[in-house]
């Protein structure tokens, strides 16, 4: 497929010398995004989870053993795996902006989108929603609630990039050239240690775009060529190389 | 006329273009696209005005500003207060997950009396003429725990209390207590705070400050401004956590024993160096037995670590301290002290980027104990004294803001002595372990619905006042407990002086000169003012730290707190259960952490259901090889295990708090319990 090429590319930055692996992004994404409060939670085959955080190790043992923690949401890639399969045209990457997106009403469940994307950022819902009685009221009018069959993923809140730019026309300023502060998904803005940043990757003056261009970025699975617009930040190189799982076997050392 | 085969086939395809055409097929196909989505079961949204208000979080252990954003006046999600000096715009997991714990299916709806096995309901007037009566009947021998340091209702309560005559009040266990008789120890007098921010170097002994030490939120903003000043981060315990995934170095440390470390820091710090600070002599003197090889010893920090360590902290400008328990509670006094004495040879006594002592917040309600007071009274040393017959059971035990029948040690000991309160009375908002066994539930209404504030929590840098207004009205028939207090207290003839809790509030703004107009806007009042400390090296006298003594075949017990599981006061909210990942839960069994060489010496491996156990109790768990423990070491999280609450956290896990056994630190008395043995053996 031919990728798009935008003038504007959102895209993050998740510095991993600075995640806690806290949860509070993964919260904060669930409540933003109208995803059920979910009972059996233990059960991670069942579960949705926009923002999951992964625990990642060194793999030596004690007291050479080194922990990290990585958040995951959609890497909203320049080359979708997912769009490209997909029979309904319900996730598409043809915004100026680069989000890939999520259409429900055409998503007619049938789940090839989660077996292409290689990040399993993609959740299907099995049910349909439950709110315990009344918490309901707490939906926020962002985004329609999922029934079950339908599949859903991490859009950057693209609801606060729609209200940015309506701000912008009303301010009468540009919305194709959107300054860094005007829009930010709600896991990058409550980030206690501000490990997540988040901006136009094609502009140079936003910060993401500056440490994207750092030795210590790296993106997930880069050799599979899906092209992330989530990078991550570390200056450890064991965590550098977490981001391609070659195998340990594996002839020749370099990746692509 | 007949239709002929020709004619048929065009009316047909006539019929099948001319269908095309209409919109009619295409309409229809979307509108099945969305109907069949649209089902009256999936809620739809609500619209209305947006607003972001200023509030307060008090789900952990720390009490800082956020703000909640409504949507035609329901709110509907929490971020961080970037005007807010402990939040700076972040926010923890609990604070993220507080809007949705406003529909909890926890939370109790209205007063309720115990009847038999059960409750029924009963009126505000009823209940609040009751607990008068009863309170009358009971006099001096009433008693109150609170689970809120940093509030009025608190205060109210404790003036209740005290006008019957009672000195019987009590904090639940935190990290201010220790600290703060730490620093009576140095001859101070005051709230401790630390200037984390002006730090130039940061030694955490067990304070895990990134995931649930203080103030957290604030914690994580000092942390990521230090990346770009090279200020380094040093974690010191027996196990790899949040803190230590970012921190510049992970020193491993058996758990209990990092007050021995500071002393052993503080010995190779004095020797050599002269002070004519009062009492400096004594203390060179009482440190050389901390020498590096038995601190190594008993640490398991190897004895050239300590001494690189020690360099480190002399080489660095502006050094910083901080000693905790990893669990957030249970330190004694003196392991405190020997952290706060590291403090004081480094220079960083009441100094910018040091360690601030803060004065106390001004106290309203006369007869309410003083807050330094109702720090120093140990709550687990009562409880264990009712239920072993030491001391006389209160007549009616007054439970605000706390959840003592889960998050204490000692735990049976503590169910038995609230089991022997004559009238136990809850003003929980949820339903919790505390609440079930109550005889009178008078539910506060939930943070979001009530007036609050907060002076200064424990490690907040400067005082602080903070008023956070009502965001919604209550939902349910609820009350805020400073208001039922001041009615009761009126009722049972102890008046306190105050109609409402506002008035409360307003002589509190009055006592600190803020401007009470805008403190209700929700803008805090800040002092950079810190009262001046006489201090003297451990001016009390010096008493050994004994190094805990492990039994045979037992392993190290390191409870750690996890937000996102939840805090002693707070279980797992319902949208928290998703952040708990698949290593630390499964089904609804939880894991606890071991290394493999561990693991090997024990006889059990990845996913095996094991059993801990001691004298105090037992727990079962699944077992997570992780290599960031120490050897010997076993890693377990509180919060789990509920009882009561609701599915989002009941029957989940096991509770840790079962495991930990209270023991009274030689000299002060504090009730010690950071850390345990426990055998464990498949279950």
């Amino acid at each position: 497929m031919q990728a798009h090429n935008f003038k504007v590319k959102w895209g993050m930055v998740i510095d991993l010398d600075k995640c806690t692996g806290c949860g509070a992004c993964s919260v904060a994404c669930r409540a933003e995004n109208n995803l059920p409060p979910e009972v059996d939670a233990g059960n991670k085959l069942r579960t949705a989870d926009w923002m999951n955080i992964y625990e990642l190790s060194n793999g030596k043992p004690f007291p050479e053993h080194e922990v990290a923690y990585l958040p995951r949401p959609c890497m909203q890639c320049g080359k979708p795996s997912c769009s490209t399969v997909c029979p309904v045209v319900a996730t598409t990457k043809d915004e100026e902006g680069g989000i890939v997106s999520q259409v429900y009403p055409r998503c007619i469940g049938c789940r090839y989108c989660m077996a292409a994307c290689p990040y399993h950022a993609r959740y299907f819902n099995w049910f349909d929603p439950i709110w315990p009685e009344g918490m309901e009221k707490t939906l926020t009018p962002y985004v329609s609630a999922r029934p079950r069959g339908v599949v859903e993923k991490c859009t950057f809140c693209h609801h606060r990039f729609n209200a940015a730019k309506e701000q912008a026309r009303i301010n009468g300023e540009d919305p194709t050239a959107l300054p860094e502060d005007a829009y930010i998904p709600a896991c990058a803005e409550i980030c206690p240690t501000g490990a997540i940043k988040f901006g136009d990757l094609n502009n140079a003056e936003h910060e993401v775009s500056k440490i994207a261009a750092s030795d210590n970025a790296f993106r997930l699975l880069a050799k599979l060529g899906t092209d992330p617009q989530v990078y991550y930040y570390s200056k450890r190189e064991w965590v550098r190389k977490l981001g391609d799982n070659y195998l340990k076997n594996a002839k020749g050392e370099d990746h692509v | 006329m007949g239709l002929d085969r020709r004619s048929f086939i065009s009316l047909v395809a006539g019929g099948v273009v001319g269908s095309l055409c209409t919109p009619v097929i295409w309409k229809t196909l979307d509108d099945v696209s969305i109907w069949s989505q649209n089902w009256p079961w999936i809620p739809r949204l609500n619209y209305g005005e947006e607003k972001k208000l200023a509030t307060l979080c008090k789900l952990g252990g720390d009490a800082y500003g956020i703000k909640v954003k409504t949507v035609a006046g329901n709110p509907v999600t929490a971020e961080g207060n970037p005007d807010h000096p402990l939040s700076l715009g972040g926010i923890c997991p609990l604070g993220a997950a507080s809007v949705q714990m406003l529909y909890s299916p926890a939370r109790i709806k209205n007063p309720k009396i115990k009847d038999g096995n059960n409750f029924k309901d009963i009126s505000w007037d009823d209940a609040e003429a009751l607990l008068a009566e009863k309170l009358k009947e009971a006099g001096a021998a009433t008693a109150m725990i609170s689970g809120d340091e940093t509030g009025s209702t608190a205060e109210i309560l404790s003036g209740l209390v005290g006008k019957l005559g009672s000195q019987k009040s009590f904090f639940m266990p935190a990290e201010s207590a220790p600290a703060a008789a730490a620093v009576q120890m140095l001859g101070g007098d005051g709230q401790v705070g630390y200037d984390l921010e002006n730090a130039g170097y940061v030694l955490l002994l067990g304070a895990d400050a990134l995931g649930s030490w203080a103030n957290v939120a604030r914690n994580a903003k000092a942390f990521a401004a230090s990346r770009d000043k090279a200020v380094r981060y040093v974690y010191v315990g027996p196990a790899q956590n949040g803190t230590t995934a970012v921190a510049d170095a992970w020193i491993p440390c058996a758990a209990g024993t990092e007050p021995l470390l500071a002393l052993g820091l503080a010995h190779i710090i004095a020797s050599g160096r002269t002070s004519y600070a009062p009492g400096f002599a004594d203390f060179e003197r009482y440190v050389q037995a901390y020498q590096p090889e038995t601190v190594a010893a008993a640490t398991g920090v190897p004895a050239e670590r300590i001494m690189n360590l020690a360099k480190e902290l002399i080489n660095a400008g502006r050094p910083l301290v901080l000693t905790a328990s990893e669990s957030g509670h249970g330190l004694g006094a003196y392991e405190a002290a020997a952290g706060m004495c590291l403090n004081m040879l480094l220079g960083q006594m009441n100094a910018p980027g040091g360690v601030r002592i803060l004065p106390w917040a001004p106290k309203v309600v006369e007869s309410a104990a003083e807050k330094k007071d109702l720090l120093a009274n140990d709550l687990v040393a009562y409880l264990t004294a009712v239920a072993d017959g030491q001391e006389d059971a209160p007549k009616v035990l007054l439970v605000h803001s706390a959840n003592p029948a889960y998050a204490l040690p000692n735990l049976n000991k503590v169910q038995s002595a609230l089991d022997k309160a004559e009238f136990l009375v809850s003003f929980s908002t949820f339903m919790d372990e505390t609440a079930v066994m109550a005889d009178l539930i008078l539910p506060d209404s939930y943070a979001l619905e009530r007036l609050d504030d907060s002076y200064s929590p424990y490690g907040a840098p400067q005082a602080i006042y903070t008023v956070a207004a009502p965001v919604t009205k209550p939902i349910y028939d609820t009350r805020a407990a400073g208001d039922v207090l001041l009615s009761v207290a009126a009722k049972a003839d102890a008046e306190l002086g105050f109609e409402s809790f506002e008035a409360v509030i307003s002589a509190k703004a009055e006592a600190l000169e803020a401007e009470i107009d805008s403190l209700m806007e929700g803008t805090p009042w800040v002092s950079e003012e810190f009262p001046t400390q006489d201090l003297a090296f451990w001016s009390s006298p010096l008493k050994e730290i004994a190094v805990p003594a492990g039994a045979e075949k037992s392993v190290s017990l390191s409870v750690v707190t996890h937000l996102k599981i939840g805090s002693a006061a707070i279980a797992t909210p319902p949208f928290g259960t998703n952040a708990i990942r698949f290593d630390e839960m499964k089904g609804k069994e939880m894991y606890v952490q071991l290394n493999a060489a561990t693991a090997s010496s024990l006889g059990v491996k990845k996913d095996d259901r094991i059993k801990l156990a001691n004298a105090a109790g037992e727990c079962v768990a699944l077992v997570k090889i992780f290599e960031g423990v120490m050897s010997g070491t076993v890693v377990a999280s509180l919060g789990f295990g509920h009882t009561a609450w609701d599915d989002f956290s009941r029957g989940k896990g096991d509770n840790i708090y079962k495991l930990l056994q209270a023991e009274a630190e030689p000299g002060t008395g504090v009730s010690r319990f950071g850390s345990a043995q426990v055998t464990i053996s498949k279950a």
